[in-house]
This record gives C-alpha cells, structure tokens and sequence, in this order.
C-alpha cells in the first residue's frame, strides 16, 4: 500500500480505454454541459436517474468548483428510467416529462439529451420530441455515454443545434461566431469567451459566444449570419465549423488556442485584421495601447517573476488548448523552459502531429517540451516523475504529488480543478497572462 | 429478514423494506400506511435527476477505501463523480489524526460502442489484471452499471474466473443505476459485497472495537469526537467504510458492536453482520445531540461491559457542554421575542429524522415539516417514538426533487431552510437558509455535528445562519426562479404525481 509499481515497459494495451482517472465525462455529459451553459436553454435528460446529479461533480464542481446553475443538476428535468422502463420502453415517461417540463420550467429552448438507457433499450426519442416541436423550441441531442467523451457530447449538441434549429441567414459583416471553447471542460470557458468576445468588439468585430450570452437560443440562431467561425481549438469545434461552411457556406480558421498574454494576443488580432479586412490604423492602435499597459503592469510582477520562478523548467498537463496557451506565454513572455507538455482531452489522430508542432515551434526557450497524449491518470504520474521539474501547471489531480513526488510549484489550470473556484476568471487576452502570474505568486507567496 | 450471502446481490430496497420515495402528508398517516403495507410508490410526470444506485453514494466513497482500488465497469461518464479521489482526504492535515500512507486509485474501463455490440467481459478481465498488477491492492472492487446490466455482462463470472488469477480480493458490486427507484439500494448492495466477500469468520473477538458505519455527511470531525469519547472509556471505533483499510472490513466480525451514526444506512452490514458472525447491533439512536449522545455511548457500554466507565464519562462530558447548550437556548429564545419557537426546515435521510427533530428540541426550535429522501419499514417504531415526542407533522417524501423542495420551502416559510447542493434554488429566499451539514473531506470544527462537541458546534452554526439573510434575499430578487409562478400559487408539492404505481 502507498505505492506506485512501475509499469511493465513497453508492455502492448490492448484495452487503451481502460483508465485512471480519464479528465472528461461521458458524450451525454458533454451535451449536458452545453446545453446548460446556453442561458435560457432547459436540458431534459432522458436517462438513468444519476446522469444529471453525478455530472455536477464531475463536471460543474470539477471545473473550478462551479455550481450547475438554475437548470443544472438537481433542478435538471430527468425521466430517471429503471428497469421496467429498459423492459417496456421510455417513451411514455419522456412524452410526459417534456410536456410537465414546458408547463412547469422557464425557459426559451429545450434539449432532451438521450443517453445510454434509451439508446440501448431502442426508444425512438427522435419520434417523441417532434410531437412538440410545432409547441416549443426544442432540440433533441441524440447521444449515449457509451459513444464518446464530454468532447464528444459538445461536437454532437452543435451538431444537433446546426441540424435542427438553424436556417439560412444574410451574412453580417464583421460578425463572428466563437467555437472550439467547450463549456467546463476548459476551466476558464466562461472569462475565455468574453475576453475575446471584448477583445473584438474593440476593434470592431461582433463576436457571438453562443455560451452565456443573455439570450441563448437567439445567439444560436444567429450562427449562420457570420461572416466568419473562429476555432479555437485544434480540434474541438473543428467538426461543427466544417458543417457550417458546408449548410451556410461560412469560413472558418482554426487558431490552435485562446492567447495567453500580450504577444500571442497582437499576433490574433493582427491575423483578424487581414482576415477580416479591418481597419489596419484601428487595429494597430488598439495593440500598441493595450501592449502599452500590460508591459507597464507586468513590471508590477517582474520582481517576483524573478524570485519565484525565474527560468523555470515546467511541466504542462492540460486538454490541447490550455497546453498550447500557457506553454507559449510562459516560454515566450516569462522565459520559461517548458519541459513536458501532456494533452489529456485525447484529440483525435489526425490532429495530434498539429498539436505537436503549435507545442514545440515558434518557442523562445532553447529546452522543447516532450508531448505526450495521455488519459490515464497514473502513466501521467509516471510520465511526470521522469522529469525535473519546478512548475506543474496542471489538474488539481496534480496538486499533491507535484509538492510531494515532484518538489515542484503546483496550479491548477485544467479540468478537473477541484481546488479554486472559477467564476469568470481567465488568462486569455492581454491581462491573462499578468492573470496567470497572481495565480501562481499566490501559491508562492510570503515575505522574502 | 434473512440476508442471503448465497444470492449475486441484495433485494432491492422496494422489496426488502417497501420503500417509497413519493409521499406527502401526515408522519402518523405515513406510518400508519407503510406499516398495513398499503402504500405503494408512485411515479412522477415531472421529475428531476436525483441521483442512482451507482452515481449518489458508491462512486465517491468506495474509492476512499484506501489500499483497495475501484473498477467502474461503465461507459466514462458513470464514475466522473471520483475525480475528486486525489484530494478529497488529502486535504485533511495530519495534524487532525488523517494518516498520510495512503493513495487512492479507481479504473473505468470506459466501455464504448463497441463493447455494447461484442460484449465488455473481456476488457473488465485484462481491467482487473491491470489494477492488480499496477497498484497491488488488498481488494478490488467492481462496480456495475445501467450499461453493463442491459448489455448483459457476467460480472460474476469473470469474478469466479479472475479470482484465481490475482492476489486481490475481487468484490462486485451489484449497483446498476436501473436495478431500483431507491437509491438507498446502493447501500445493501455494497454491504452484500462487503459481506459476502471481505468479513472473515472471526479468529478471536475484539471486546473494545466498535463498528461504525457512517454517511459521508459526517464529518472528520465527527470521527474525531467519537474517537475521542470511545477511548476515554477504553473502546475503539472502527469507522467504515469510508477512507478505512480493506482490514477494517475484514475484521468487523470481531467486534463487540456495530453502532449507528445513520441507521438505515447501516441497517443491512449490521443485520449481516449479526446473522453471519453474531455481532449484536442497535439501531436508535445516533450521537447527535447531548441525549442522543449520551444514550448512544449507554448502549454501546451495555454491550462492552463499560456501564460504569461511561456514566462517569457522560456526567464529566454535561459538566462541560450542558451550559454550553443552555446558552445556544437562550439564543435561540432571544432571536424569537414573541416567545414562539424559531421555526427550521431540513431535507433528511430517515436516519437525519430520527436525530434532527429531537436535536431541534434541544436547541429549542421547532420545524414546520419534514422532507425526508425515501421512507421504508426499518425504522417505524423509532418514528413512531419521534411522533410520540414531538407531535404529529407533515412529511414530504421526496429525493432531492428540487421543484418540490423549492414549493415546500416557501409555503412553509420557515425562518431558516436548511439544504444541500442538491435542493436547486431553495436557497434563495426572503429568509435565512444554510447548509444541511457539510462532507466528510471538511476537517473544520465548525463543520462538526457529531456527539457533544458537534451538539454545541452545529448549534452555533444554526444560529449563525438566522444573523444575516443578505445574500439569499439578494439572489432572489436579482435571479429568475427555475420554474413558472402558478407552480408556487397551487398548493401540492406532488402536483406531477401520478396516480398508480
């Protein structure tokens, strides 16, 4: 007991499902989510009793100790199937569930989320929910645990969303639809979306979040009247851009992460410019301000930049575009020396040579990090102990064994963090990276 | 009752005790009912998630079991909940007594589409290889879920099958989320596995342990002050199964006694463990409260030879909190100058009922109702006893059914509403509301509820909570209510019931 037996070398897993720990929920719990953090939508999930209330602690409490809102857990609609419902069907118990949720729940749209039970027992949930779709606005996500993770489950509520709800539309200039930030899953989702969401209204630029703008189902319809999707992800909401220009014919560029700190931050906006054709002077004004103030504020950190961590080796564990932010600012701002970075949120394949490169090109520091993709909670441990290092920027799955195993500083910057709560906190835009600094001179922190 | 160690599993709760979970009216009208066995359980039209066999209780804790490692044979998102295993006693200093050789670990084996189509026998197999051969553990426990029992998996064989193979103790667990409307089953399911598995016939008695099951509503706290009261009269608790070694629950056939902290939650372990090993039980009543506490190390001292060792511990233990006691008292008196009693409402478990209203008494206010999870035929002559003491009242059977909670909240309007993260928006109110107790992780001593330290401690807290309402009214009047006004204007909480079972 107490220890950790090395693994066999090199030993072939023929089950690589099979985990410690895995960082994500379930492709329901990803809807879920989604669904949650469109204000005014109300998820019915038509599951098992326990589908809603676990995701609150495994994915609201999990991201930065978040309550589920007024239409999260508990409060969550749920035909709570058992076994005489897997032997005779579900559908009676949703028919009656979705109409008592209309009468009885605020809300502008509703989601029936189907998850493992109907799926398995045959339920035609599709049949179900078109009896009321000439009533209310309704969508039905039609997933399973079963089918994939809560990355999964955000690409399939997108996709349910595109399908189901949303028409062609003129095109608004200089409108953009934000994707690729998936609710929860990346902690700082909610303060990532509006610092963007800010960052383009100053130069002119109307971005819809889609997530937590105040009228969720008409920040949905809007989607097809952009001029252009933004992905910020190499991967997640790739999917959802794709069909978008295939059913509304809008474009899309793929930015493999939030930017961190002022560099990553110009260089966005500069890129936007040229996309978007705006106004040059506009734009580089705007930089040259905001660059201004940041490099001055930072000198209010350099001191302890430098007592703290000065040229620290660190180590990254993350989903894909967390990793690809922080180890950037830190290598290209803070002078670190990014040693290990390991992507937790298992991007598929064929993306994973692009993730690579956005993790060892275009750096500062003459150390490149070692990338690892990596699920498993325990070969992570293992990954981790063979490297020296001085910061962990990780999970809170991290927060003990960096101190204990590792000698390092540890903060929590990715799913799950179960140790800080994450309102609208974010290190994304020019701030974040000074953001980024209080964060971690806060677990440094003392008189010298 | 006979516990059948011979079966796979445990009868489900509805089957084993006629449990219900949809009720309102009186407490007498209920116990009357349940007890001719006329109530049958009703379905719901409006219906909120409220938890599963698998996914209320078993995914947290039987990871804490802490040289044991937990296989949740489900698809990824059925043990999300244990994410927290890293940290969740890590964070108690060992300063308050928490040992620090220990490291948790759990496996899902993640079963996909594939699985559900070829079958997920053999991913299961090489799982419980896998955890033996990486963290060698004393036992591994398999927990099933909704997936696995539709798709048909033969835990059991591949127990037997495995078993040889693997030095560990294999435990399935038989908690498909399905199996029961009552999530309470989880419980007996767990024993059953416990039982079954695990409990060895006792090679000698150990007159001074003390077995103590308990809800991860208690707290580390809590732990420590029963520890602290059962030394002083030269016994040991062996608390389980939370964050316990798999020896501990091999040796609860030694013990003297298994003691209640939650009744109902215990009740299966402490009949198995009677019938199988002979370890005599109780359950009424639980350490909660000055008297509740006394009478609880009373009849733990009946069964381990300390009559006399604790009445000279209880006589010191009043000297020190009674006035204590009598000043909440006199708090509470002075918060209410119209001479009523401040009025407060709590959700509950059926155990939570019958510590909670006589606690109530000795902090001298009252509650307008009770809400209680589920209601079975376990505890009826102790409810009966409750009504004999504090009167009819009105009882709303309900598992966390946040609409229904939110109704009953404010048509009884009391002046303190007491809920857990589980109860939605009942927070948000003209009047006070806090929390219904805090998690066994929570080493604060404020968190405390338990024994006489926790009677005192919990009473100050209750009066914290009646000193300032800024932020339930705030959140009230600047947050939309989840649901429609005419839901509050109609006056039944079971609105959405449905008739026949």
């Amino acid at each position: 007991m107490g220890t950790v037996t090395a693994l066999r070398p090199k030993e072939e897993n023929r089950y690589p499902g099979i985990a410690e720990a895995p960082r994500f929920s379930c492709a329901l719990g990803g809807a879920y989510m989604a669904t949650l953090a469109t204000f005014g939508a109300v998820p019915i999930l038509h599951s098992g009793a326990g589908c809603g209330m676990s995701q609150n602690f495994g994915q609201n409490f999990a991201a930065g100790l978040n309550g589920a809102g007024p239409q999260g857990n508990t409060s969550t609609p749920c035909s709570c199937l058992v076994e005489e419902h897997a032997v005779f069907g579900g559908e009676d118990k949703l028919r009656a569930l979705i109409q008592s949720t209309t009468e009885l729940v605020r809300g502008d749209l509703f989601a029936v989320v189907s998850g493992c039970v109907p799926a398995l027992i045959g339920d035609d949930v599709g049949a179900v929910v078109k009896e009321f779709r000439e009533k209310v606005p309704i969508l039905h996500v039609n997933t399973a645990g079963f089918v994939g993770n809560s990355y999964k489950g955000y690409e399939q509520y997108l996709d349910a969303v595109i399908d189901q709800l949303l028409t062609p539309q003129t095109v608004v200039r200089k409108r953009v639809n934000l994707l690729g930030v998936v609710p929860y899953q990346h902690i700082f989702w909610k303060g990532n979306l509006q610092v963007l969401k800010d960052l383009l209204a100053a130069v002119g630029v109307e971005a819809n979040m889609i997530f937590t703008e105040p009228d969720g189902l008409e920040a949905l319809r809007r989607i097809p009247s952009a001029e252009l999707n933004l992905v910020f992800s190499p991967w997640s909401g790739v999917p959802a851009a794709r069909k978008l220009k295939e059913k509304f014919g809008t474009p899309f560029a793929v930015i493999p992460s939030v930017p961190v700190g002022p560099k990553d931050t110009s260089q966005f906006l500069q890129f936007l410019a040229r996309r978007l054709q705006l106004r040059r002077s506009r734009v580089e004004a705007y930089i040259a301000k905001e660059e201004a103030r940041t490099y001055r504020f930072a000198e209010y950190m350099a001191d302890i930049a430098m007592m703290a961590l000065p040229n620290a080796y660190t180590a990254v564990v993350a989903d894909t575009g967390t990793a690809i932010g922080l180890t950037r600012y830190g290598s290209n701002e803070l002078g670190w020396l990014p040693e290990i970075v390991i992507v937790t949120d298992d991007p598929p394949e064929e993306s994973r040579e692009e993730i690579v490169r956005s993790l060892t090109e275009g750096l500062e520091s003459a150390v490149k990090p070692e990338v690892h993709f990596e699920i498993d909670a325990h070969k992570i441990r293992l990954l981790l102990r063979e490297h020296t290092v001085q910061l962990v920027l990780a999970s809170s799955l991290e927060k003990y064994l960096a101190v204990d195993e590792l000698d390092a500083m540890q903060l929590s910057v990715a799913f799950p963090a179960y140790d800080r709560l994450i309102v609208d906190r974010t290190y994304a835009g020019y701030r974040g990276g000074l953001a980024l600094m209080e964060d971690i001179a806060y677990k440094y922190g003392g008189p010298l | 009752m006979t516990i059948d160690l011979k079966a796979n599993t445990c009868p489900n709760r509805e089957q084993r005790a006629g449990a219900i979970n949809a009720y309102y009216g009186k407490a007498t009208d209920l116990v009357r009912e349940v007890r001719a066995g006329s109530l049958v359980n009703q379905e719901r039209e409006f219906q909120q998630s409220s938890g599963c066999v698998l996914n209320f209780y078993l995914t947290t804790r039987v990871v804490t079991i802490r040289d044991a490692v937990m296989i949740v044979h489900a698809p990824v998102g059925c043990s999300s909940t244990s994410l927290l295993y890293r940290e969740v006693y890590r964070r108690i200093p060992p300063s308050e007594g928490r040992p620090t050789d220990f490291d948790l670990h759990w496996l899902t084996t993640n079963i996909d589409e594939k699985d559900v189509v070829y079958g997920g026998a053999d991913k299961l197999r090489h799982a419980i290889k896998e955890a033996q051969a990486r963290y060698n553990p004393e036992a591994i426990f398999i927990l099933a879920s909704c997936t696995s029992g539709i798709i048909g998996e033969d835990i059991e064989g591949v127990v037997a099958e495995v078993q040889a193979e693997v030095e560990a103790t294999l435990v399935p667990v038989h908690c498909e989320g399905i199996r029961s409307r009552i999530i309470q089953t989880a419980y007996d399911a767990f024993w059953h596995g416990v039982l079954k598995y695990l409990v060895r016939k006792p090679v000698k008695k150990q007159p001074d342990l003390v077995n103590i099951a308990s809800m991860l509503s208690y707290t580390w706290q809590d732990r420590q002050e029963i520890t602290r009261l059962l030394n002083r009269i030269g016994l040991r608790p062996n608390f389980i199964p939370e964050f316990a070694t798999v020896e501990q629950l091999r040796i609860m056939g030694e013990a003297a006694v298994t003691a209640p902290i939650c009744p109902t939650y215990t009740d299966y372990l402490s009949k198995g463990l009677e019938q199988e090993f002979g370890v005599p039980y109780f359950m009424y009543p639980s350490p909660v409260g000055i008297d509740h506490t006394d009478e609880w190390l009373r009849t733990i001292a009946r069964f381990t030879g300390k009559e006399r060792e604790v009445e000279e511990l209880i006589r010191e233990e009043r000297a020190t909190w009674v006035p204590k006691m009598d000043a909440i008292r006199a708090d509470f008196a002075r918060l209410r100058p119209d001479g009523k009693k401040v009025e407060i409402l709590g959700s509950l478990g059926q155990g939570r009922l019958l510590t909670q209203v006589p606690y109530f008494e000795e902090i001298g206010v009252s509650s307008p109702a009770a809400i209680i999870q589920d209601f079975d035929n376990l505890v009826l002559d102790e409810v009966e006893q409750i009504i004999d003491q504090a009167g009819d009242f009105d009882v709303l059977v309900n598992t966390f059914q946040a609409a229904e909670l939110s109704h009953i909240t404010r048509s009884y309007d009391p002046d303190v509403a007491l809920t857990c993260p589980f109860q939605g928006s009942a927070y948000k109110r003209e009047k006070g509301a806090t929390r219904i107790h805090a998690l066994r992780g929570d080493a604060r001593r404020w968190s405390a509820q338990a024994g006489y330290k926790g009677a005192i401690a919990y009473g100050n807290f209750l009066l914290q909570s009646l000193k300032n309402k800024a932020f339930q009214k705030t959140m009230l009047a600047k947050t939309p209510d989840t649901y429609q006004d005419w839901w509050y204007e109609q006056t039944d909480p079971l609105h959405y019931i449905k008739k026949e079972a």
